[in-house]
């Protein structure tokens, strides 16, 4: 069977639509994000040991896993905050610059920005997991000449990337902000 | 049906190459965490939004288009991000509903 007409391997189940909820440690000014599945993203502060997590803004989004479609195991992805395309990093960046090589041989390069833990360290994700979704995406491209490359972040870009730079839709839950 | 040909059928005003591409399907939405969850390749994306993103996930799904609603247009950066991710962006005047009774009649499912 040639790769033209194979079936997708990987498929997006149990979408869960919410908010990436951002929050910072009052005394450290330490930053975190997480998933929220609640429909009406929560913004009370809270006391986590030492810390005092008060809520700094949201963005709606949402959180999948990926079937095996042929031994039917479910790959959970909650680790996995957003995407972010190459050209939405700083022009002087390695990922910009690495980016613009592989665009001219049509290859789209995405980072796969996770959430932190506790500690404010991202969450790794697995050489497998970044296997698996870009299997995922690539299976479906009608154009065979392109490729999508969906690397995880060896960047260290969490560290210096806003959140509107991700491929979440921040900007948009403007009413639950202002409170 | 491809792109271009419906572009020019609806006079649809083109601010990139065209890319031309067959049309497979429409999505409409303006949030890009739904058009990554929902829609398809080949699918026209109808949308107000003109963020950066919006390529980004339109690339990222091998959408056939943008189609952006309500007389906005692109800035420059994101012409050129659409060039470079070859998604052809076009514009009209005409709101998501307007434009999706418009595609229909043009024969468009």
């Amino acid at each position: 069977m040639s790769s033209e007409s194979r079936a997708p391997q990987y498929e997006m189940v149990n979408v869960r639509d919410g908010h990436v909820i951002i929050e910072h440690d009052v005394r450290s000014r330490a930053v975190r994000s997480y998933f929220s599945a609640e429909l009406t993203p929560p913004v009370e502060e809270y006391l986590e040991g030492q810390r005092l997590w008060r809520h700094s803004g949201a963005a709606q989004s949402f959180q999948f896993d990926v079937r095996d479609t042929a031994s039917g195991e479910v790959i959970p992805f909650r680790e996995l905050l957003g995407l972010m395309y190459y050209v939405c990093c700083r022009e002087d960046s390695d990922l910009r610059r690495i980016g613009e090589l592989a665009e001219a041989h049509r290859i789209s390069i995405y980072v796969a920005i996770t959430y932190e833990t506790a500690e404010g360290e991202p969450t790794r994700l697995s050489r497998e997991k970044a296997a698996v979704l870009n299997r995922l995406f690539n299976d479906r491209l009608i154009d065979k000449s392109k490729k999508i490359l969906i690397l995880p972040d060896l960047f260290g870009l969490y560290r210096d990337i806003s959140y509107g730079q991700i491929m979440i839709d921040f900007g948009l839950t403007a009413m639950e902000e202002s409170r | 049906m491809n792109l271009q040909e419906l572009a020019q059928k609806m006079g649809l005003k083109l601010v990139t190459t065209a890319f031309d591409k067959e049309v497979r399907g429409v999505y409409i939405s303006d949030m890009v965490s739904d058009v990554i969850a929902n829609a398809k390749a080949g699918d026209l994306l109808v949308t107000v939004q003109i963020h950066s993103n919006v390529v980004a996930a339109a690339n990222l799904l091998d959408l056939c288009g943008i189609l952006v609603t309500q007389g906005k247009l692109p800035t420059d950066d994101v012409v050129k991000i659409a060039e470079k991710a070859e998604i052809p962006i076009y514009c009209t005047d005409l709101n998501g509903w307007q434009m999706a009774t418009r595609l229909y009649e043009a024969g468009v499912r």
